[in-house]
Protein backbone atom coordinates (compact mmCIF):
# COMPACT_ATOMS: atom_id res chain seq x y z
CA UNK A 1 0.00 0.00 0.00
CA UNK A 2 1.38 3.35 -0.67
CA UNK A 3 1.26 6.42 1.38
CA UNK A 4 0.06 9.01 -0.89
CA UNK A 5 1.06 12.29 0.70
CA UNK A 6 -1.47 14.97 0.75
CA UNK A 7 1.09 18.15 -0.15
CA UNK A 8 4.23 17.66 -1.45
CA UNK A 9 6.63 19.87 -1.18
CA UNK A 10 9.83 17.93 -1.97
CA UNK A 11 11.49 17.70 -4.93
CA UNK A 12 13.54 14.51 -4.34
CA UNK A 13 12.34 11.51 -6.36
CA UNK A 14 12.86 9.31 -3.17
CA UNK A 15 10.49 11.49 -1.29
CA UNK A 16 7.51 11.38 -4.26
CA UNK A 17 7.56 7.29 -4.35
CA UNK A 18 8.10 4.81 -2.41
CA UNK A 19 12.09 3.34 -2.51
CA UNK A 20 10.88 0.21 -3.98
CA UNK A 21 8.68 2.40 -6.68
CA UNK A 22 11.21 4.30 -7.66
CA UNK A 23 11.57 3.37 -11.39
CA UNK A 24 13.21 4.69 -14.39
CA UNK A 25 9.00 4.88 -16.02
CA UNK A 26 8.95 7.09 -12.17
CA UNK A 27 11.63 8.87 -12.40
CA UNK A 28 10.69 10.07 -15.71
CA UNK A 29 7.21 10.87 -14.79
CA UNK A 30 8.90 13.26 -12.20
CA UNK A 31 11.21 14.93 -13.89
CA UNK A 32 8.51 16.27 -16.38
CA UNK A 33 5.78 16.66 -14.57
CA UNK A 34 3.36 16.65 -17.43
CA UNK A 35 3.22 13.16 -17.99
CA UNK A 36 0.19 11.64 -16.47
CA UNK A 37 0.84 9.46 -13.53
CA UNK A 38 -1.15 6.82 -12.35
CA UNK A 39 -0.47 6.63 -8.52
CA UNK A 40 -0.69 10.77 -8.72
CA UNK A 41 -2.62 12.19 -11.93
CA UNK A 42 -3.59 15.24 -10.02
CA UNK A 43 -0.73 15.89 -7.84
CA UNK A 44 1.37 18.73 -8.42
CA UNK A 45 4.86 18.63 -6.52
CA UNK A 46 7.34 21.45 -6.36
CA UNK A 47 8.70 20.95 -9.88
CA UNK A 48 5.64 21.22 -11.21
CA UNK A 49 4.35 24.38 -8.96
CA UNK A 50 7.76 26.18 -10.01
CA UNK A 51 7.51 25.30 -13.78
CA UNK A 52 3.37 26.24 -13.72
CA UNK A 53 4.98 29.95 -11.45
CA UNK A 54 7.74 30.16 -14.55
CA UNK A 55 5.36 29.83 -17.20
CA UNK A 56 3.41 32.60 -15.64
CA UNK A 57 5.46 34.91 -14.76
CA UNK A 58 7.32 34.82 -18.79
CA UNK A 59 3.38 35.14 -19.95
CA UNK A 60 3.22 38.09 -17.73
CA UNK A 61 6.53 39.65 -18.78
CA UNK A 62 5.67 38.93 -22.40
CA UNK A 63 2.08 40.75 -22.26
CA UNK A 64 3.87 43.63 -20.04
CA UNK A 65 7.61 44.02 -20.86
CA UNK A 66 7.97 47.55 -19.49
CA UNK A 67 6.76 46.14 -15.93
CA UNK A 68 9.24 43.54 -15.80
CA UNK A 69 11.25 44.51 -18.61
CA UNK A 70 11.98 48.41 -17.53
CA UNK A 71 13.40 50.59 -21.15
CA UNK A 72 13.23 53.91 -20.13
CA UNK A 73 12.48 54.92 -23.52
CA UNK A 74 9.34 52.14 -24.36
CA UNK A 75 6.25 53.31 -23.61
CA UNK A 76 3.75 51.00 -21.53
CA UNK A 77 2.28 47.72 -23.54
CA UNK A 78 -1.84 47.50 -23.45
CA UNK A 79 -3.52 45.70 -21.20
CA UNK A 80 -4.66 42.75 -23.65
CA UNK A 81 -5.95 40.27 -20.98
CA UNK A 82 -8.75 42.32 -19.95
CA UNK A 83 -9.65 42.48 -23.45
CA UNK A 84 -9.22 38.88 -24.24
CA UNK A 85 -11.98 37.42 -25.66
CA UNK A 86 -13.28 36.63 -29.28
CA UNK A 87 -13.24 37.90 -31.95
CA UNK A 88 -9.48 37.17 -31.38
CA UNK A 89 -7.56 40.56 -30.15
CA UNK A 90 -3.83 40.23 -29.86
CA UNK A 91 -1.31 42.90 -28.60
CA UNK A 92 -0.34 45.34 -30.52
CA UNK A 93 3.73 46.69 -29.69
CA UNK A 94 3.76 50.00 -29.13
CA UNK A 95 6.39 52.07 -30.68
CA UNK A 96 7.50 55.38 -28.53
CA UNK A 97 6.92 58.62 -29.73
CA UNK A 98 9.69 60.36 -31.46
CA UNK A 99 8.73 63.97 -29.77
CA UNK A 100 6.71 65.55 -27.43
CA UNK A 101 5.90 64.58 -23.94
CA UNK A 102 5.91 60.64 -24.01
CA UNK A 103 5.11 60.05 -20.60
CA UNK A 104 1.84 61.93 -20.73
CA UNK A 105 0.65 59.99 -23.75
CA UNK A 106 1.52 56.49 -22.82
CA UNK A 107 -1.42 55.87 -20.69
CA UNK A 108 -3.50 57.03 -23.61
CA UNK A 109 -2.05 54.99 -26.42
CA UNK A 110 -2.08 52.39 -24.50
CA UNK A 111 -5.86 52.59 -24.19
CA UNK A 112 -6.10 53.54 -27.89
CA UNK A 113 -4.42 50.02 -28.86
CA UNK A 114 -6.29 48.06 -26.16
CA UNK A 115 -9.17 49.23 -28.29
CA UNK A 116 -8.52 48.26 -31.62
CA UNK A 117 -9.42 44.67 -32.64
CA UNK A 118 -7.62 42.10 -34.88
CA UNK A 119 -9.60 39.92 -37.23
CA UNK A 120 -7.86 37.23 -38.85
CA UNK A 121 -8.00 35.97 -42.20
CA UNK A 122 -9.64 39.62 -43.91
CA UNK A 123 -10.42 40.82 -46.52
CA UNK A 124 -8.63 37.27 -47.63
CA UNK A 125 -6.72 34.63 -45.84
CA UNK A 126 -3.53 35.44 -44.21
CA UNK A 127 -3.91 38.80 -43.35
CA UNK A 128 -4.29 40.29 -40.34
CA UNK A 129 -7.02 42.82 -39.98
CA UNK A 130 -6.59 45.92 -37.67
CA UNK A 131 -10.47 47.37 -37.25
CA UNK A 132 -9.84 50.81 -35.75
CA UNK A 133 -14.07 50.84 -35.86
CA UNK A 134 -14.11 49.26 -32.35
CA UNK A 135 -11.89 52.35 -31.37
CA UNK A 136 -14.21 54.70 -32.47
CA UNK A 137 -17.08 53.16 -30.44
CA UNK A 138 -14.60 54.41 -27.26
CA UNK A 139 -15.21 58.43 -27.40
CA UNK A 140 -12.05 58.43 -25.14
CA UNK A 141 -9.71 56.43 -27.14
CA UNK A 142 -10.93 58.19 -30.35
CA UNK A 143 -10.71 61.51 -29.18
CA UNK A 144 -7.23 60.71 -27.38
CA UNK A 145 -6.19 59.42 -31.12
CA UNK A 146 -7.47 62.97 -32.86
CA UNK A 147 -5.74 64.89 -29.78
CA UNK A 148 -2.84 63.10 -30.65
CA UNK A 149 -2.29 63.87 -34.14
CA UNK A 150 -3.54 68.10 -33.16
CA UNK A 151 -0.63 68.12 -30.54
CA UNK A 152 1.90 67.39 -33.27
CA UNK A 153 0.60 69.85 -36.15
CA UNK A 154 -1.21 72.35 -34.31
CA UNK A 155 0.91 75.58 -34.55
CA UNK A 156 0.65 77.34 -31.68
CA UNK A 157 1.17 80.84 -33.40
CA UNK A 158 -2.26 80.80 -34.79
CA UNK A 159 -4.54 82.73 -33.24
CA UNK A 160 -7.95 81.02 -32.47
CA UNK A 161 -10.39 83.36 -31.18
CA UNK A 162 -13.19 81.51 -30.04
CA UNK A 163 -12.57 78.16 -32.29
CA UNK A 164 -12.19 80.46 -35.83
CA UNK A 165 -8.78 79.74 -37.37
CA UNK A 166 -7.24 82.98 -39.04
CA UNK A 167 -6.66 81.17 -42.30
CA UNK A 168 -9.23 82.52 -44.32
CA UNK A 169 -9.16 85.62 -46.20
CA UNK A 170 -11.60 86.54 -49.57
CA UNK A 171 -14.64 83.99 -49.06
CA UNK A 172 -14.89 82.09 -52.33
CA UNK A 173 -18.39 81.84 -54.11
CA UNK A 174 -19.40 78.26 -54.72
CA UNK A 175 -18.20 78.79 -58.60
CA UNK A 176 -14.73 77.63 -58.11
CA UNK A 177 -13.07 75.09 -55.89
CA UNK A 178 -10.26 77.57 -55.12
CA UNK A 179 -9.21 77.79 -51.63
CA UNK A 180 -9.82 80.97 -49.36
CA UNK A 181 -6.24 83.24 -49.52
CA UNK A 182 -4.04 82.38 -46.88
CA UNK A 183 -4.22 85.09 -43.88
CA UNK A 184 -1.29 87.58 -44.24
CA UNK A 185 -0.43 86.61 -40.06
CA UNK A 186 -0.55 83.08 -40.27
CA UNK A 187 2.83 81.73 -39.89
CA UNK A 188 4.80 80.27 -43.14
CA UNK A 189 5.15 76.34 -41.58
CA UNK A 190 1.43 75.93 -40.59
CA UNK A 191 -0.28 72.62 -41.71
CA UNK A 192 -2.58 74.55 -45.25
CA UNK A 193 -3.96 70.91 -45.92
CA UNK A 194 -5.20 67.69 -44.95
CA UNK A 195 -5.48 64.71 -47.32
CA UNK A 196 -7.62 62.05 -46.30
CA UNK A 197 -7.88 58.36 -48.10
CA UNK A 198 -10.95 57.10 -49.16
CA UNK A 199 -12.90 55.92 -46.68
CA UNK A 200 -11.21 55.81 -43.51
CA UNK A 201 -9.07 58.19 -43.70
CA UNK A 202 -12.27 60.90 -44.07
CA UNK A 203 -12.78 59.14 -40.35
CA UNK A 204 -9.50 60.67 -38.61
CA UNK A 205 -8.57 63.58 -41.33
CA UNK A 206 -11.31 66.05 -40.96
CA UNK A 207 -11.62 66.25 -37.09
CA UNK A 208 -7.77 66.73 -37.38
CA UNK A 209 -8.31 69.58 -40.34
CA UNK A 210 -10.92 70.95 -38.46
CA UNK A 211 -8.97 71.66 -35.02
CA UNK A 212 -5.65 72.52 -36.78
CA UNK A 213 -7.72 75.05 -38.91
CA UNK A 214 -6.67 72.88 -42.24
CA UNK A 215 -8.43 72.09 -45.91
CA UNK A 216 -9.54 68.47 -45.85
CA UNK A 217 -8.49 67.61 -48.96
CA UNK A 218 -10.17 63.71 -50.01
CA UNK A 219 -8.48 61.74 -52.27
CA UNK A 220 -10.83 59.21 -53.99
CA UNK A 221 -11.87 56.09 -55.94
CA UNK A 222 -12.38 56.72 -59.73
CA UNK A 223 -15.68 58.49 -60.13
CA UNK A 224 -16.67 59.51 -57.42
CA UNK A 225 -15.51 62.93 -57.22
CA UNK A 226 -17.44 65.19 -59.49
CA UNK A 227 -16.21 67.76 -62.04
CA UNK A 228 -12.06 68.55 -63.07
CA UNK A 229 -9.60 65.60 -60.89
CA UNK A 230 -6.21 64.54 -61.79
CA UNK A 231 -5.78 60.77 -61.16
CA UNK A 232 -2.98 58.68 -60.18
CA UNK A 233 -2.67 54.57 -61.35
CA UNK A 234 -0.72 52.89 -58.27
CA UNK A 235 -0.09 48.87 -57.91
CA UNK A 236 -1.88 46.65 -55.70
CA UNK A 237 -0.19 42.94 -55.46
CA UNK A 238 -2.56 41.68 -58.23
CA UNK A 239 -3.61 44.25 -60.59
CA UNK A 240 -3.76 48.23 -59.94
CA UNK A 241 -6.27 50.96 -59.01
CA UNK A 242 -6.89 54.37 -59.10
CA UNK A 243 -6.71 57.43 -56.80
CA UNK A 244 -8.37 61.36 -57.55
CA UNK A 245 -8.01 64.46 -56.44
CA UNK A 246 -9.73 67.34 -57.02
CA UNK A 247 -7.84 69.80 -59.43
CA UNK A 248 -7.45 73.32 -57.31
CA UNK A 249 -8.26 71.71 -54.08
CA UNK A 250 -4.55 71.47 -52.95
CA UNK A 251 -2.30 74.73 -54.27
CA UNK A 252 1.45 74.61 -55.22
CA UNK A 253 3.49 75.29 -51.95
CA UNK A 254 1.10 74.63 -49.71
CA UNK A 255 2.03 72.25 -46.99
CA UNK A 256 0.23 69.32 -46.43
CA UNK A 257 -0.31 66.09 -44.50
CA UNK A 258 -1.38 63.22 -45.60
CA UNK A 259 -3.51 61.22 -43.08
CA UNK A 260 -5.30 56.75 -43.26
CA UNK A 261 -5.80 54.87 -40.40
CA UNK A 262 -2.61 52.22 -41.22
CA UNK A 263 0.13 52.30 -43.52
CA UNK A 264 0.93 48.04 -44.47
CA UNK A 265 2.86 48.48 -47.81
CA UNK A 266 2.54 51.96 -48.28
CA UNK A 267 1.16 51.95 -51.76
CA UNK A 268 -1.30 53.88 -51.23
CA UNK A 269 0.09 56.99 -49.21
CA UNK A 270 2.96 56.73 -52.56
CA UNK A 271 0.05 57.13 -54.69
CA UNK A 272 -0.96 60.21 -52.58
CA UNK A 273 2.07 61.74 -52.32
CA UNK A 274 2.89 61.59 -56.34
CA UNK A 275 -0.87 63.64 -56.62
CA UNK A 276 0.04 65.54 -54.17
CA UNK A 277 3.50 66.36 -55.69
CA UNK A 278 2.33 66.77 -59.28
CA UNK A 279 0.37 70.16 -57.84
CA UNK A 280 3.44 71.01 -56.38
CA UNK A 281 2.27 70.73 -52.46
CA UNK A 282 4.58 70.58 -49.83
CA UNK A 283 4.40 67.57 -48.03
CA UNK A 284 5.15 67.95 -44.59
CA UNK A 285 4.23 64.48 -43.19
CA UNK A 286 2.47 61.48 -43.67
CA UNK A 287 0.58 60.22 -40.23
CA UNK A 288 -1.47 57.30 -39.71
CA UNK A 289 -2.96 55.60 -36.48
CA UNK A 290 -1.43 52.18 -36.71
CA UNK A 291 1.91 51.23 -38.97
CA UNK A 292 2.52 47.23 -40.25
CA UNK A 293 6.34 47.97 -39.85
CA UNK A 294 6.89 44.14 -41.14
CA UNK A 295 5.67 45.25 -44.64
CA UNK A 296 8.31 48.00 -44.69
CA UNK A 297 5.57 51.08 -45.74
CA UNK A 298 7.78 53.74 -44.11
CA UNK A 299 10.91 52.57 -46.50
CA UNK A 300 8.76 53.31 -49.69
CA UNK A 301 7.95 56.85 -48.53
CA UNK A 302 11.10 57.71 -49.37
CA UNK A 303 12.07 61.21 -47.77
CA UNK A 304 8.59 61.78 -46.67
CA UNK A 305 8.77 61.59 -42.76
CA UNK A 306 6.21 58.96 -41.07
CA UNK A 307 4.20 59.48 -37.52
CA UNK A 308 2.20 56.56 -36.63
CA UNK A 309 0.77 56.17 -33.15
CA UNK A 310 0.71 52.53 -32.63
CA UNK A 311 3.14 50.10 -34.15
CA UNK A 312 1.75 46.15 -34.77
CA UNK A 313 3.83 43.63 -35.61
CA UNK B 1 -36.70 71.27 -39.77
CA UNK B 2 -33.85 72.85 -41.76
CA UNK B 3 -31.39 75.35 -39.85
CA UNK B 4 -32.37 78.11 -41.74
CA UNK B 5 -36.02 78.27 -40.44
CA UNK B 6 -35.07 81.17 -37.79
CA UNK B 7 -33.41 82.96 -40.05
CA UNK B 8 -29.47 83.27 -40.31
CA UNK B 9 -28.35 86.03 -37.61
CA UNK B 10 -24.63 84.87 -38.03
CA UNK B 11 -24.46 84.31 -41.70
CA UNK B 12 -23.13 80.82 -41.02
CA UNK B 13 -25.62 79.41 -42.97
CA UNK B 14 -25.22 81.81 -45.98
CA UNK B 15 -21.55 80.66 -45.81
CA UNK B 16 -22.30 77.49 -46.10
CA UNK B 17 -24.58 77.65 -48.66
CA UNK B 18 -22.20 79.76 -50.80
CA UNK B 19 -19.17 77.46 -50.11
CA UNK B 20 -20.99 74.12 -52.01
CA UNK B 21 -20.90 73.93 -55.93
CA UNK B 22 -23.29 72.09 -58.11
CA UNK B 23 -22.10 70.42 -60.86
CA UNK B 24 -24.58 69.20 -63.69
CA UNK B 25 -24.65 65.81 -65.30
CA UNK B 26 -22.36 64.36 -62.56
CA UNK B 27 -22.56 61.13 -62.16
CA UNK B 28 -25.23 60.56 -65.06
CA UNK B 29 -26.70 63.26 -67.82
CA UNK B 30 -29.58 65.21 -65.84
CA UNK B 31 -27.94 64.89 -62.64
CA UNK B 32 -27.17 67.93 -60.91
CA UNK B 33 -24.72 66.44 -58.39
CA UNK B 34 -24.64 68.28 -54.75
CA UNK B 35 -20.98 68.59 -53.85
CA UNK B 36 -19.67 69.34 -50.41
CA UNK B 37 -16.06 69.05 -51.20
CA UNK B 38 -15.75 72.51 -51.48
CA UNK B 39 -17.04 73.24 -48.00
CA UNK B 40 -14.13 71.09 -46.53
CA UNK B 41 -11.65 73.31 -48.34
CA UNK B 42 -13.32 76.47 -46.01
CA UNK B 43 -12.92 75.77 -42.37
CA UNK B 44 -14.79 78.48 -41.19
CA UNK B 45 -18.01 77.09 -43.34
CA UNK B 46 -16.87 73.35 -41.90
CA UNK B 47 -16.71 74.36 -38.81
CA UNK B 48 -20.00 76.00 -38.77
CA UNK B 49 -21.62 72.82 -40.44
CA UNK B 50 -20.41 70.60 -37.66
CA UNK B 51 -21.01 73.52 -35.21
CA UNK B 52 -24.65 73.88 -36.07
CA UNK B 53 -25.32 70.05 -36.09
CA UNK B 54 -23.78 70.18 -32.78
CA UNK B 55 -26.32 72.93 -31.14
CA UNK B 56 -28.96 71.39 -32.21
CA UNK B 57 -28.39 67.58 -30.96
CA UNK B 58 -26.39 68.06 -28.42
CA UNK B 59 -29.31 68.20 -25.97
CA UNK B 60 -31.08 65.01 -26.92
CA UNK B 61 -28.97 62.71 -24.89
CA UNK B 62 -27.09 61.24 -28.39
CA UNK B 63 -25.25 58.38 -28.04
CA UNK B 64 -24.45 56.95 -31.53
CA UNK B 65 -24.04 58.84 -34.67
CA UNK B 66 -24.07 56.25 -37.44
CA UNK B 67 -22.33 57.49 -40.87
CA UNK B 68 -22.82 56.58 -43.96
CA UNK B 69 -20.34 55.61 -46.20
CA UNK B 70 -18.35 57.89 -47.39
CA UNK B 71 -19.34 60.76 -47.15
CA UNK B 72 -21.27 60.74 -44.30
CA UNK B 73 -17.82 59.96 -42.83
CA UNK B 74 -16.71 63.53 -43.10
CA UNK B 75 -19.20 65.03 -41.05
CA UNK B 76 -20.16 61.99 -38.66
CA UNK B 77 -17.01 61.56 -36.48
CA UNK B 78 -16.64 65.44 -35.92
CA UNK B 79 -20.36 65.25 -34.30
CA UNK B 80 -19.81 62.60 -32.34
CA UNK B 81 -16.36 63.73 -31.08
CA UNK B 82 -18.41 66.79 -29.85
CA UNK B 83 -21.28 65.60 -28.09
CA UNK B 84 -19.32 62.47 -26.92
CA UNK B 85 -20.90 60.11 -28.71
CA UNK B 86 -19.77 56.53 -30.59
CA UNK B 87 -18.85 56.97 -34.12
CA UNK B 88 -20.47 53.76 -36.10
CA UNK B 89 -19.84 53.40 -39.34
CA UNK B 90 -22.24 52.54 -42.29
CA UNK B 91 -20.85 50.54 -45.13
CA UNK B 92 -21.30 48.69 -48.78
CA UNK B 93 -20.81 45.31 -48.28
CA UNK B 94 -17.63 43.50 -47.43
CA UNK B 95 -15.82 46.63 -46.13
CA UNK B 96 -16.35 46.20 -42.72
CA UNK B 97 -14.36 42.89 -41.34
CA UNK B 98 -16.12 40.83 -39.00
CA UNK B 99 -19.50 39.93 -38.26
CA UNK B 100 -22.05 42.52 -39.89
CA UNK B 101 -25.76 42.52 -40.29
CA UNK B 102 -27.00 43.80 -43.69
CA UNK B 103 -29.98 45.76 -45.02
CA UNK B 104 -31.07 45.89 -48.25
CA UNK B 105 -32.84 48.34 -50.28
CA UNK B 106 -33.89 49.51 -53.77
CA UNK B 107 -31.98 52.05 -55.83
CA UNK B 108 -33.96 53.62 -58.85
CA UNK B 109 -32.57 50.76 -61.19
CA UNK B 110 -31.77 47.15 -58.95
CA UNK B 111 -30.52 47.38 -55.38
CA UNK B 112 -27.71 48.03 -52.79
CA UNK B 113 -26.66 46.65 -49.78
CA UNK B 114 -25.79 48.68 -46.34
CA UNK B 115 -23.88 46.80 -43.29
CA UNK B 116 -22.98 47.18 -39.81
CA UNK B 117 -20.98 46.05 -37.17
CA UNK B 118 -22.85 43.24 -35.03
CA UNK B 119 -22.18 45.09 -31.69
CA UNK B 120 -22.11 48.13 -32.48
CA UNK B 121 -25.14 49.70 -31.19
CA UNK B 122 -26.92 47.89 -28.47
CA UNK B 123 -30.86 48.36 -26.81
CA UNK B 124 -30.79 51.62 -25.35
CA UNK B 125 -28.84 53.53 -27.56
CA UNK B 126 -30.27 56.55 -29.07
CA UNK B 127 -28.94 57.38 -32.52
CA UNK B 128 -28.57 59.99 -35.20
CA UNK B 129 -27.94 59.21 -38.87
CA UNK B 130 -26.02 61.56 -40.71
CA UNK B 131 -25.00 61.80 -44.14
CA UNK B 132 -23.84 64.62 -46.62
CA UNK B 133 -27.02 65.04 -48.46
CA UNK B 134 -30.44 63.33 -48.42
CA UNK B 135 -32.57 62.90 -52.29
CA UNK B 136 -35.03 60.17 -52.22
CA UNK B 137 -34.53 59.04 -48.65
CA UNK B 138 -33.49 55.44 -49.68
CA UNK B 139 -30.13 55.18 -48.13
CA UNK B 140 -30.83 56.50 -44.73
CA UNK B 141 -33.86 54.33 -44.53
CA UNK B 142 -31.79 51.55 -44.65
CA UNK B 143 -29.32 53.31 -42.21
CA UNK B 144 -32.57 53.49 -39.87
CA UNK B 145 -33.52 49.42 -40.53
CA UNK B 146 -30.21 48.71 -39.45
CA UNK B 147 -30.18 50.63 -36.46
CA UNK B 148 -33.53 49.67 -35.12
CA UNK B 149 -32.88 45.97 -35.90
CA UNK B 150 -30.20 46.07 -33.60
CA UNK B 151 -32.25 47.52 -30.68
CA UNK B 152 -31.33 51.45 -31.29
CA UNK B 153 -33.55 53.95 -30.98
CA UNK B 154 -33.46 56.41 -33.96
CA UNK B 155 -33.68 60.13 -32.62
CA UNK B 156 -33.32 62.06 -36.15
CA UNK B 157 -31.43 62.03 -39.68
CA UNK B 158 -29.14 64.92 -40.25
CA UNK B 159 -27.69 66.51 -43.62
CA UNK B 160 -26.01 68.66 -44.90
CA UNK B 161 -28.27 69.48 -47.74
CA UNK B 162 -31.67 67.95 -48.89
CA UNK B 163 -33.15 67.71 -51.90
CA UNK B 164 -36.82 68.53 -51.76
CA UNK B 165 -38.02 67.41 -55.09
CA UNK B 166 -37.19 64.13 -54.08
CA UNK B 167 -39.03 63.46 -50.91
CA UNK B 168 -36.77 62.18 -49.02
CA UNK B 169 -38.25 64.32 -45.77
CA UNK B 170 -41.94 62.66 -46.31
CA UNK B 171 -40.42 59.25 -46.40
CA UNK B 172 -38.67 59.62 -43.27
CA UNK B 173 -41.79 61.23 -41.59
CA UNK B 174 -43.98 58.07 -42.78
CA UNK B 175 -41.14 56.14 -40.65
CA UNK B 176 -41.99 58.85 -38.15
CA UNK B 177 -38.08 60.13 -38.47
CA UNK B 178 -37.59 63.52 -37.91
CA UNK B 179 -35.02 65.49 -40.66
CA UNK B 180 -32.48 67.90 -39.51
CA UNK B 181 -30.65 70.08 -42.81
CA UNK B 182 -28.68 73.06 -43.54
CA UNK B 183 -29.39 73.84 -46.59
CA UNK B 184 -32.07 73.19 -49.51
CA UNK B 185 -30.39 71.74 -52.54
CA UNK B 186 -29.61 74.86 -55.34
CA UNK B 187 -30.57 73.99 -58.91
CA UNK B 188 -28.38 76.68 -60.37
CA UNK B 189 -25.37 74.60 -62.49
CA UNK B 190 -21.61 76.68 -61.80
CA UNK B 191 -18.85 76.33 -64.00
CA UNK B 192 -15.83 75.46 -63.03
Amino acid sequence: MIEKPQYNFVNRVEDTYPFDQITLDNTIRFINPLLPSEEFPHMMNTLQISLAALALVSALAVLNPARYFFNGNSVISPNTLARASSPSVNPASISPLDSGDVSMKDDRIARISSTIRIIPDFPKPGIMFQDITTMLLDPVAFKDTIDLFVERYKNKDISVVAGIVTIRGVHQTAQTAKPPAPHRTTPYNAIWNICGVEARGFIFGPPIALRIGAKFVPMRKPNRLPGAVISEEYSLEYGTDIMEMHVGAVQAGERTLVVDDLIATGGTLVAAINLLERVGAEIVECACVIELPDLKGRDRLGDKPLFVLISSN
Amino acid sequence: MSAGENGDPDGRINGIKSALRVIPNFPKPGIMFQDITTLLLDPKAFKDTIDLFVEHYKHESISVIAGIEARGFIFGPSIALAIGAKFVPLRKPKKLPGEVISEKYILEYGSDCLEMHVGAVKSGDRALVVDDLIATGGTICAAINLLERAGAEVVGCASVIEVPDLKGRERLKSHGKELYVLVESQFEPTTQ
